[in-house]
């Protein structure tokens, strides 16, 4: 197995016996609840599956996989939602097959989709892959495989000898605590975590917090002391550790 | 008194009765003009009865014609001088049996809809409330009237978007009511025509303008440089003088000169920070008599009238020729007596800076006052005004309104251009040419009459406790928080890590050189005409031609002639010194805060480019401060500045400013005023790091640099400095950091980061293989094994125990194969781990540190570091190669 990492996405590629691309939280229909918050933006959902058609005419995949939340208003579907979701996975349908894992923000999903396209919300092994949205137990068939995983919107900053941040999106890897997950035990190879950067290019939420107040199942059954950070591109960063640099040189 | 003949008879018993036994010199000049109808500006000092030289004759015509609704307005900036106003003006209109009014922010609910009910004839409001009037029915009835419009402190306005804002506000008045007379007041100003053109756009205009210069008498002291010896001869001063005004240029300085002067018990402050009882407390009792100092800043210098006043005193350098001149002028007047002033100089920069100001007020060398040209947040909120006042009018009709102002008269497409942008965000409709009002329009309206921005406060939010610690006022927030600056709050230094909307991300700091930010803010530029002739005048030493004092003129001396005995070339007019120093180098040139702001920013963003490192600056009117690593030196800055381009200034500031702090709250404002964010929007929702991203090539960004270029730095002064550095009229030298250079305080601080992005990556990447633990371990003796981390081996590893430096790099989970090596005997596969030991340690042995860390790195082992070492790359270059090569084994499912 190799995985392709397309920064342009942010979407992954897992080669296999067939090459699955996977993007997570695409988050369609953003722009009308931030409207309802005080931010009036146009729609970018155009912008977003023309960069998703990128990514799939870049990986030539076999199958797309979506890990979750492709529509945003939650437990509602919205107009905004009604107007573009089916025109979009319609085109997608037409480029690649398409699978999608159900996440939180996937209530009313049934709609746009044919029964077969919806993969269980607990999650499904693909081609020897593991693939959920990440706001749920995985099912225990995950167990000993690689589980790529949405929801978590990981955001990291970096920052040089001046202390000037930068700001980007970033997976993040670990191996899983497969007791804390319910898995049971067994002759097999480890469970471990890949959780992807979020599609939607307006979504982003800080990894530290993630890491001092975890706040999904999947969050908090890893080891946050062997986890490691990589940008969208695949280029890595090092371990979450190295991003606490913050507050290096305060005084005791 | 011959103007006043014509005038009413009730009108002139109460010229007789309020006791002018003759009108002042621009009353009489300007009654004549005001009676003929024409458009006019008046420009005198505050106190000599400009307000009457236009209100007499206003008066004098509404008794004569009158009319249902309002007749009048009377518009000042703020609502202090509204409530000034009323007073002076309700004696004479309930002589005269005028209605007059006051409606502004303050105005209660049930006088508003009195006022709504029966207009008065003359109406005192702010440029704001008069943006309210519009949205109305009954209200924009009673503007069918208006006759006169008198705009007072124009100069205070002129400059701003609220100027701006005011003049389509006039223009929108004019579709309803025809052409009115516009009557301007101002301060002494430069440019007067420009303020007629300001207030009148294409209509003929007059300008009457009584010279101040020559009713003003001010000297420059110098009474040491300890703030003790300053505070003494202010105290000296005022038992000389009587009643003082004693002007400071901040609110924290007003706060300390106070606390020494408190105990004499005759001495307030007066500042925008203290609560309006407080402050009308303080005028009254100055206006009483018992106080004889009032210690003030700004607050102070428009028209508010708090009595007689025997002498001003300035204490630093008042920065600017016009404010000196304003602030001087509220001394004395009894219209013709002279107003007396003295700037109390505190430093070497501040006395020449002093002595050249006071020169160029005496001159009546006032600067110019610049209307900003084609705001177009400003455009955004007069389109939403009006479309909400019409509910749906064409666009060709709001060109002809906004183009008969100055302001907008050259606007080109951005009427169409910001249309869109409005529409986009669901401001507005279009349908064709027709702008369509839409439900927020209104409520945005409602929040946006003005265009200065509502303070917010802003939280300080510590990245290290994961708490909030405080808040500050958002202007504190723009003018002096950058990511990297080190600020104090809560009695603690705090480092910013970075702006989010709504809250600062800081981190505990332990110190910092110079001076830190303090609640201030309020940095007054220093123009860049004054500080060219500070320059002259460091260069010719002519202290006396100056009617500089013994005390100022042998400080003055004293300093230069210190210079020279340290053999350091004094920089000045044609001389920009680079100065190394400790800290980094500093550029001395004279050209003003806001020219040097853009020629530091310009040059650190090349400096940044070229060494691929972060670049500070810090700032003042004399003086660049570039923190630099040590390896860049003051010949690689005189080579960027003498290489740059003037004409390319603007672009590399439109890159370098991309990825400020100061940018980004910039845009936040302006999209604000395009209705993109509503005031109460909740940031949270939306991850702000790629806000700057959607504003990209928009007219929004483009009215962020606009405003940028123009109020926060000059650039085409910039540009000037950098053509006369290429023709050689300024030279351009390097020496030793010498005491001007390393004199005078540093107030204005940024960091321009890298115009890669790539830097903080490569710089987390060196950080995390310089800190990797490792192994190392002798081939050759096979005895001698030490875990160490990456950066801390020496660049050619030696076994202390055999001499011999064929070492091998382990991590550390790699340490079992160490004891493979020294087995005897091995089985097939255990020679393969020596053999690969062993050409791990000849890279080691060829590449030295560099091989180290190269080994160091995720997933590299002796083939890929032998490929990457071959690419004889360093720096930042050769951890790019690690970088890929990292990338490339993570691909991998071994990885996985």
């Amino acid at each position: 197995m190799t995985l392709g990492f397309f920064g342009g996405g942010p979407a992954l590629l897992v080669s296999n016996t067939m090459r699955v691309l996977s993007v997570a939280d695409l988050h369609l229909g953003i722009e009308s609840d931030l409207a309802r918050h005080g931010l009036h933006f146009r729609s970018r959902s155009r912008d977003r599956l023309e960069r998703l058609e990128a990514c799939i005419n870049d990986a030539a995949p076999d199958l797309l996989i979506i890990l979750g939340d492709l529509k945003h208003g939650v437990p509602y579907t919205s107009r905004q939602e009604f107007r573009e979701i089916p025109g979009i996975v319609e085109r997608l349908r037409s480029l690649v097959p398409v699978r999608i894992v159900p996440g939180n923000h996937d209530t009313g999903i049934e709609r746009f989709f044919e029964p077969e396209e919806i993969l269980p919300k607990e999650g499904a092994v693909v081609d020897g892959t593991g693939y959920v949205h990440g706001h749920m137990y995985p099912d225990p068939s995950l167990a000993g495989h690689l589980i790529i995983a949405g929801h978590h919107h990981p955001l990291a900053s970096l920052r040089d000898e001046v202390g000037c941040a930068m700001r980007s999106p970033v997976y993040l890897f670990s191996p899983a605590n497969e007791q804390c997950l319910g898995f049971p035990p067994g002759d097999r190879e480890s469970t471990r975590v890949l959780f992807m950067p979020a599609f939607n290019e307006l979504s982003g939420y800080d990894l530290v917090r993630t890491v001092r107040d975890p706040f999904s199942p999947l969050s908090r059954c890893i080891r946050w002391d062997a986890a490691e950070v990589f940008l969208p591109d695949g280029t890595f960063i090092g371990p979450v550790s190295s991003l606490e640099e913050y507050g290096a040189d305060q005084e005791p | 008194m011959e103007q006043t003949r014509n005038l009413d008879p009730k009108v002139r018993e109460c010229i007789r009765k309020r006791g002018f036994a003759e009108l002042s010199e621009i009353q009489s000049l300007a009654l004549p003009q005001v009676q003929a109808g024409k458009h006019l500006i008046l420009i005198a000092p505050t106190g000599t009865g400009k307000t009457e030289s236009a209100m007499i004759p206003v008066l004098d015509a509404l008794l004569k014609g009158r009319s249902a609704g309002f007749s009048a307005l009377y518009i000042t900036p703020l609502r202090s001088l509204n409530r000034d106003m009323l007073q002076r003006l309700s004696w004479w209109c309930t002589e005269l049996g005028i209605t007059v009014g006051v409606r502004h922010g303050d105005t209660t609910a049930t006088e508003r809809r009195k006022q709504a009910l029966s207009p008065p004839e003359l109406l005192i409001t702010t440029p704001e409330t008069l943006q309210a009037l519009f949205m109305g029915k009954v209200l924009r009835k009673h503007l069918r009237n208006i006759r006169y419009v008198i705009v007072d402190e124009i100069h205070e306005l002129a400059g701003g978007k609220r100027g701006a804002q005011l003049t389509v506000a006039l223009e929108r008045l004019a579709e309803y009511c025809g052409e009115f007379q516009r009557i301007g007041l101002s301060a002494t100003v430069g440019n007067p025509g420009e303020m007629g053109r300001f207030l009148c756009g294409e209509r003929d205009f007059s300008v009457v303008e009584v010279d101040v210069s020559k009713h003003l008498d001010i000297s420059v002291e110098f009474a040491g440089d300890s703030f003790e010896k300053q505070a003494r001869w202010i105290e000296e001063a005022m038992d000389r003088h009587g009643s003082t005004l004693i002007f400071v240029n901040t609110r924290v300085t007003a706060e300390a000169l106070g606390h020494q002067l408190f105990s004499r018990g005759d001495v307030d402050v007066h500042h925008g920070s203290l609560s309006r009882e407080v402050r009308i407390d303080a005028e009254e009792r100055f206006k009483a008599g018992q106080l004889r100092g009032l210690i003030c800043t700004s607050s102070m210098e428009l028209g508010i009238d708090i009595g007689h006043i025997e002498h001003v005193i300035q204490f630093g350098s008042p920065r600017e020729v016009s404010r000196l001149v304003q602030r001087v002028g509220r001394a004395g007047h009894s219209l013709y007596e002279t107003s007396r002033g003295t700037i109390l100089a505190t430093g070497f920069d501040d006395l020449l800076e002093s002595l050249v100001i006071a020169r160029r007020a005496k001159a009546g060398e006032v600067e110019d006052v610049h209307p900003p040209l084609n705001p177009a947040d400003v455009l955004a909120n007069q389109v939403a005004g009006m479309a909400v006042e019409y509910g749906r009018i064409s666009r060709e009709r709001i060109r002809r309104i906004i183009g008969r102002c100055s302001t907008f008269s050259m606007a080109g497409d951005l009427l169409d251009r910001v249309c869109t942008q409005m529409a986009e965000h669901r401001l507005i409709r279009l349908d064709g040419d027709e702008v369509i009002t839409t439900l927020r329009a209104r409520r945005y309206l409602a929040a946006n009459l003005s265009m200065i921005h509502d303070e917010r406060k802003v939280q300080v939010f510590d990245m290290v406790s994961r708490r909030t610690v405080g808040t500050l006022d958002e202007s504190f927030v723009v003018g002096s928080v950058y990511t990297g600056a080190v600020f104090i709050t809560k009695g603690q230094l705090w480092r910013v890590l970075d702006l989010e909307e709504g809250r600062i991300i800081v981190e505990p700091a332990r110190r910092v050189k110079g001076e830190l930010p303090s609640w201030e803010g309020e940095q007054i530029p220093v123009p860049f005409a004054v500080a060219r002739e500070v320059g002259e005048l460091r260069r010719t030493r002519s202290f006396p031609a100056y009617d500089a004092g013994g005390p100022s003129d042998r400080f003055a001396s004293a300093f230069l002639a210190e210079m020279d005995r340290n053999r350091s070339r004094v920089p000045d007019d044609r001389l920009i010194m680079l100065e190394s120093g400790q800290e980094g180098v500093v550029c001395n040139c004279c050209a003003g805060h806001r020219a040097n702001e853009a020629l530091g920013r310009a040059i650190s963003v090349l400096l940044s480019a070229r060494f691929g490192t972060t670049v500070g600056i810090e700032i003042d009117a004399y003086r660049i401060l570039f923190r630099l690593p040590s390896h860049v030196a003051a010949a690689d800055v005189r080579d960027v500045l003498v290489g740059l381009d003037p004409a390319h200034v603007e672009g590399i500031l439109q890159i370098a400013m991309k990825r400020t702090a100061l940018f980004k709250w910039k845009l936040v404002q302006i999209a604000k005023k395009f209705g993109a964010i509503d005031p109460d929007a909740d940031y949270e929702r939306l991850s702000s790091y790629r806000l700057i991203e959607l504003f990209e090539n928009t007219v929004v960004q483009q009215e962020a640099y606009r405003e940028l270029f123009s109020v926060y730095m000059d650039v085409p002064a910039a540009a000037r400095v950098l053509a006369q550095v290429r023709d050689g009229s300024i030279a351009v030298e390097i020496g030793r950091l010498s005491i001007l250079g390393a004199d005078g305080l540093f107030s204005s601080r940024d960091q321009m980061p890298p115009p890669l992005t790539d830097q903080a990556v490569l710089s987390t990447l060196r950080r995390r293989i310089e800190g990797q633990e490792i192994i190392l371990a002798c081939m050759n003796c096979r005895k001698w094994k030490s875990r160490t981390v990456a950066g801390r081996v020496q660049e050619h590893p030696v076994c202390p125990r055999c001499g011999a430096r064929l070492i091998a790099v382990l991590k550390p989970w790699e340490e079992p194969l160490y004891a493979v090596a020294a087995k005897k005997e091995k089985s097939g596969e255990e020679k393969a781990v020596e053999a690969r030991l062993f050409r791990n340690a000849n890279i080691v042995l060829s590449g030295g540190k560099k091989a180290v860390l190269t080994l160091a790195a995720k997933g590299v082992g002796p083939e890929i570091a032998s490929r990457i070492l071959a690419t004889l790359t360093d720096g930042d270059a050769f951890f790019a190669e690690i970088l890929k090569a990292e990338r490339n084994y993570i691909r991998t499912r071994k990885y996985w």
